[in-house]
């Protein structure tokens, strides 16, 4: 390592120390003053670490922590990024604060999808895990095709990288691309013609232009597709989710190539991110014995779906924050077997998206065929979602727009489970108010 | 079931829905629950055949640059029944690119010129084709409230738009900006409005927010499906603002 790298990654670790103790903080600043000294210092770490990336517009927080767990299980020394701080400066601190390895380690890194070329730039990776790409926040990123076009800026430079791309996604099938290249998916044997709903972004054939067909759909776009006009259909699966078994909000048990798992979360979205962490695993030599132990520990990593105990309810807080995840997020909360109350927090500030649209892209008419007890609505946005709700059919809304008085419109649900879905500032406020009243330790994760 | 029913056709509804614009049908249906009328909607896309004779309504939404490019292929089929449509005085409701396919011409991102299909004679070009560099700060992004000139109707929305559009003289703006940046922010209109075709660059979407522009279009495919009917009662629902 050169001076200039030794004396940056001494300052990003000094400074990390300095954050984390004084003020129990930090998880980008140190990695913002190494790479000031050292901008290239992410090739430094190459040679003391392997690297797989895990990219895409959903999921990229689960996979990777999933992947992490898996990994583990062979690897001695993984390092990973803390959820979120998945831009360059997050990226060095990550490998700045990691415990000095005695032999190469392998680094398991949640890259944002434009700043995946960052990383190419300076590592190698030996895998780029793709999840999906759906329209996010479009007031902030750009449509599927050129975020998927930064990704590939980001392939280009690691032409040996194994690609482990969702094979249900179309767009991961569009380009040729000189790497290998392994899919994973949901195995079907069915043989309808379906078309995804009206609401669905991604269904032009790549190849021809018509609109795509699907002899099965997972969820929004995502699923066994094939091109009625051309013949373009989805690619051979290498690892494949062969049965789905019981799923609650809290576990979710399924097999993936005949081997049963289950994992302490709901949400079909969520066996995905098993999947592509299972993909991962197998492709680096984790046996499906290890993957089950992996999955099963009781480390808490689903951090974005924890249950607050608040004076006896059973608080699920969510975040939400595009309308596929958002549309999970409605599935995954109907297959509570228990009677339960609604609520929706919606801010419109930068973080959340400014434009409140994307609400209407939500499946709420759901929620009607389901016995919900109470719903609610919160946030300075109250009113655009219980319009929302409104024109769903739902009738009986309670409004609070203060969300510091959100708490005790929740002890004041009728029943012991209470699903909170919010927006990312909403949320922070909301966990700011329960972290006042000792519900939570506190801060976002 | 209600006494009345109206179809709606949902043009390119799987292609062009990228701000929410689902949201317009589902706020059709609220409102003609209200006033005792049922709203079924098809979707109309590429390859499909758009017999106008079926519909009483039609509703066509904004959608990404590579669609809307694919669809400009595809609507020149579509172009003659979608004239008598309009022409013929049935509501039309087209938000951002789709306002942008009804008219002359637009110039998409990458500074092509892409025609539209002339029912309407308004055109649209970009500020940003030149710097692209430049495009987010060329965007106009941010809430917006215009009024109706022809009855005083506030229509509140958010836009998100790179096109610059300008009205031909045919048409009448759908609103007078008050706050936001309108048509082209140069000459204060926003939308447009040809007998009875709205266009807009509104997200929100446009009829969930502003309710009364749902129910004129509403009153005005009825009296079109029903012409010996008598609608006061329609006419005097309330419209309770949302927002």
């Amino acid at each position: 390592m050169s001076i200039k790298s030794s004396f940056a990654e001494f300052a990003g670790r000094s400074s990390y120390w300095f954050l984390h103790n004084v003020f129990h903080g930090g998880s980008s600043l140190p990695g913002k003053i190494t790479l000031k000294l050292d901008p290239n210092i992410l090739s430094e770490f190459s040679k003391k670490y392997d690297l797989v990336i895990i990219t895409g517009t959903n999921g990229k927080t689960l996979t990777t922590a999933l992947s992490t767990r898996v990994l583990r299980e062979k690897y001695p020394q993984v390092v990973t990024n803390p959820s979120g701080s998945n831009m360059e400066q997050g990226i060095v601190t990550a490998f700045i604060t990691a415990p000095r390895a005695k032999q190469k380690g392998l680094a398991v890194l949640e890259v944002d999808e434009a700043n995946v070329r960052m990383v190419t730039k300076h590592i190698q990776p030996i895998a780029i895990v793709m999840t999906n790409l759906f329209r996010d926040q479009m007031d902030r990123y750009g449509e599927i095709y050129t975020t998927y076009d930064k990704i590939l800026a980001g392939v280009k430079l690691a032409p040996k990288a194994t690609i482990i791309a969702n094979g249900d996604e179309q767009i991961f099938n569009t380009k040729d691309l000189p790497n290998p290249v392994i899919y994973y998916g949901f195995a079907n044997d069915h043989q309808e013609d379906l078309r995804a709903p009206a609401n669905t972004d991604g269904l032009l054939c790549t190849k021809c232009q018509h609109i795509l067909h699907f002899h099965n759909i997972t969820y929004a776009s995502l699923g066994e597709y094939f091109c009625p006009n051309c013949g373009f259909h989805r690619p051979e699966l290498t690892y494949k989710v062969t049965a789905i078994g019981s799923m609650t909000p809290t576990s979710s048990k399924f097999q993936i190539d005949g081997h049963p798992f289950e994992i302490g979360v709901g949400g079909l979205y969520n066996i995905y991110n098993a999947l592509a962490a299972y993909s991962l695993g197998r492709f680096l030599g984790v046996s499906p014995a290890q993957i089950q132990n992996a999955f099963q520990a009781d480390e808490h990593v689903f951090g974005r779906q924890e249950i607050i105990n608040v004076d006896g309810k059973e608080v699920t807080l969510v975040l939400v924050k595009n309308p596929v995840g958002l549309n999970q997020v409605i599935d995954m909360v109907l297959t509570d077997p228990e009677p339960f109350s609604f609520g929706f927090l919606l801010n419109a500030h930068y973080a959340d998206g400014i434009d409140t649209s994307w609400i209407w892209d939500g499946n709420f008419e759901k929620l009607n065929n389901h016995s919900i007890k109470k719903f609610f609505t919160g946030g300075e946005r109250y009113k655009d979602i219980s319009t929302r709700l409104t024109m769903a059919g739902i009738n009986d809304i309670e409004e609070e727009p203060d969300l510091a008085k959100v708490i005790d419109k929740i002890k004041q649900m009728p029943t012991k489970h209470v699903y909170v879905l919010s927006s990312y500032t909403a949320m922070l406020q909301l966990r700011k108010e329960l972290a006042e009243r000792k519900y939570i330790q506190g801060g976002m994760d | 079931m209600a006494k009345y029913n109206l179809k709606v056709a949902h043009f390119y509804g799987d292609l062009m829905n990228t701000y929410g614009d689902i949201g317009n049908i589902i706020a059709l249906k609220y409102y003609g629950k209200q006033m005792d009328t049922d709203i079924t909607s098809d979707i109309v896309s590429i390859g499909d055949d758009f017999d106008d004779q079926q519909y009483d309504l039609a509703v066509f939404g904004g959608g990404q640059d590579y669609e809307q490019m694919v669809i400009s292929k595809d609507i020149p089929h579509k172009k003659e029944a979608i004239a008598r449509f309009i022409n013929g005085g049935k509501p039309f409701l087209a938000i951002c690119g789709g306002f942008q396919l009804l008219g002359q011409y637009y110039v998409d991102a990458n500074g092509e010129k892409i025609p539209g299909i002339g029912v309407l004679s308004h055109y649209t070009v970009t500020q940003s084709s030149h710097r692209s560099a430049m495009q987010n700060q060329t965007r106009f992004i941010g809430d917006i409230v215009i009024k109706n000139p022809q009855n005083g109707d506030l229509y509140h929305g958010f836009e998100n738009h790179n096109g610059r559009t300008f009205l031909g003289d045919d048409e009448q703006p759908l609103g007078i900006v008050q706050e936001g940046h309108g048509n082209n922010g140069e000459d204060k209109t926003e939308g447009a409005i040809y007998k009875h075709t709205y266009c807009s660059y509104f997200h929100g979407p446009i009829l969930t927010r502003n309710g009364n522009l749902a129910k004129q279009m509403l009153l005005e495919a009825l009296h079109n499906k029903y012409p010996n009917e008598d609608f006061s009662k329609q006419e005097s629902l309330i419209i309770k603002p949302t927002f």
